[in-house]
């Protein structure tokens, strides 16, 4: 167990390193979920918005993160050909996983933690609001890592692995209510953005934290729809992603 | 003992593509094996069948006793790879590369260090160790490909196409590093497109051609195999290739009244041995001819 966690951790350092090393990279990375924030913040009046789209903030930071794997792993096994050396190896598929989230997780945390801080020093929030933040968030994060390391061990165009995350990162990510109210969408629309995960997450989020008030079920249904999520894109890893070649 | 026993192994990818037809051999342990085919022949698809990256589709090979299709887990404690064109991260260092390659190996810091010391400088890589590799020359980067293979000390080492883009210097390294190894029991499987290195390395060459063995044996079989002879050039100093005389002599006699002849007449005498180059498109010309 020590020796897989060990493995996961330097094959995640070793994709996250040249980001480290380079800090400017990192910033630029941090304000790609901050621009809506910061677009929102000088557009809208009031403090509850500029909290829901720093709440969208982090839920989004690490989605992006998680996504972001489809692009690592693909890069590793078709132009670095590193999955090669690993499989060849003794290093197991689950470490190899786990390292590149691990690295999505170092890379989402500077962005993370300001908003964090900033939700701290505008908003009242409570222990357990944060808490839930970061649990949703690290639910959906999850879910995208698993969806992303399929994404990128089974396809074989560069074209596709490039475009793939970004419209999944579009349609997933900055479309849905994630940044701004569900509320502010036409009530036609509303089951529709219903369908992303990302808006559960995000209004549970916003729940915990005292931004909207939702009926019971709907926190059920919110909680059930994430972890259902998260089952899907486990099994969908454990048929399509790709440790050794057919 | 057989390091590498292959039967029957063929490929069929899912897309159809048919990459290997039953294609049989044995390797010693401590030799260099070199797989030799034109592109696309299939030396990589059985290489990494046997590096157990890619499942076969029909055949059984057991590399160092191991399965390579149900006992990949002990197997792949006792190999390592060189991918074809793997390429290291640009914004990474040498050093990097090798000292967390040793880390996600299991080495512990001190012993990273110190094998990242010794690799670096065996490859004479460590007086660039600092150098990001998107600074390095295309050969050095290979350089650092291959110091992240000889971490593990591994019983065998796979090396696709491994000198490509090195220059003759640095070639000569490779193959300096490959016969060390040799030395000390490690079999080496090596695929390359260049005929003089399989021919200083190969202890055993299978040629493949459109997925089939079209040759497997030693390289001084596979020169006799061709019937391709030695040639002797006579040509007088100062004039140019036109002017020479190429005879292949079929007698010891030949020989020396050919030498008695070019000394008579004032002209050099060249030996020319046959090359490995002449027996591999004797073998894998075959398709050339029937693509023209």
């Amino acid at each position: 167990m020590k020796r897989r966690l060990s493995e996961a951790f330097y094959i995640g350092m070793l994709d996250i390193l040249p980001l480290l090393r380079d800090p400017m990279i990192l910033i630029m990375i941090s304000l790609i979920s901050f621009m809506p924030v910061i677009f929102i913040g000088l557009m809208a009046s009031g403090t509850a918005i500029a909290v829901q789209s720093l709440i969208g903030a982090v839920v989004l930071t690490l989605f992006f993160g998680g996504i972001q794997v489809a692009q690592s792993s693909y890069f590793n096994k078709h132009w670095f050909r590193f999955q090669d050396i690993y499989v060849a190896s003794p290093v197991r598929p689950v470490s190899y996983a786990m390292g590149l989230s691990i690295s999505t997780i170092i890379g989402a945390l500077p962005a993370t933690l300001i908003a964090v801080a900033i939700l701290v020093f505008i908003w009242p929030v409570s222990v357990l609001g944060i808490v839930m933040l970061v649990a949703v968030s690290l639910l959906l994060w999850a879910s995208t890592v698993f969806l992303g390391f399929t994404l990128g061990s089974s396809l074989k165009d560069t074209r596709k692995a490039n475009s793939i995350p970004q419209v999944l990162g579009f349609v997933l990510g900055f479309m849905p209510p994630v940044y701004y109210p569900l509320s502010v969408l036409p009530v036609w629309l509303q089951p529709i953005a219903m369908l992303s995960p990302t808006t559960h997450a995000a209004q549970l989020a916003k729940y915990y934290l005292g931004l909207i008030a939702i009926p019971e079920w709907q926190v059920i249904v919110g909680w059930t729809y994430l972890f259902g999520f998260l089952g899907l894109m486990v099994m969908l890893a454990k048929r399509w992603s790709k440790w050794v070649d057919p | 003992m057989d390091a590498i026993s292959a039967a029957g192994i063929g490929k069929t990818y899912p897309k159809g593509v048919v990459a290997l037809i039953d294609v049989s051999f044995k390797v010693e342990k401590g030799s260099v094996f070199c797989l030799l085919g034109r592109n696309g022949a299939g030396k990589t698809t059985l290489l990494r069948i046997l590096a157990t990256q890619l499942r076969p589709t029909t055949g059984k090979a057991e590399v160092l006793g191991f399965d390579v299709s149900t006992r990949t887990l002990p197997l792949r404690e006792k190999i390592a790879v060189v991918p074809q064109e793997a390429r290291p991260l640009m914004m990474l260092s040498a050093y990097d590369h090798i000292y967390y390659m040793c880390r996600i190996r299991g080495l512990g810091d001190s012993q990273a260090k110190a094998r990242t010391q010794e690799i670096m400088t065996e490859l004479e890589l460590w007086e660039h160790k600092d150098k990001l590799t998107a600074d390095l020359s295309g050969g050095l980067r290979q350089r650092v490909i291959i110091g992240m293979a000889l971490i593990p000390k591994a019983e065998l080492i796979f090396l696709d196409e491994p000198s490509i883009g090195l220059d003759p210097l640095g070639r000569r390294i490779i193959w300096q590093i490959i016969r060390k190894m040799t030395r000390v029991g490690v079999t080496v499987v090596l695929t390359t497109h260049y005929m003089d290195e399989a021919e200083n390395l190969a202890d055993k060459l299978l040629i493949i051609d459109k997925g089939r063995t079209v040759f497997f044996g030693t390289v001084d079989e596979a020169k006799a195999a061709t019937g391709a002879e030695m040639k002797m050039i006579l040509q007088k100093p100062g004039t140019t290739t036109l002017d020479r005389e190429v005879i292949v002599p079929k007698s010891e006699q030949e020989i020396v009244e050919t030498v008695q002849r070019g000394i008579r007449e004032g002209k050099h005498v060249t030996f020319k041995p046959p090359t490995l180059e002449e027996a591999f498109i004797h073998f894998a010309g075959g398709s050339i001819e029937e693509e023209t």
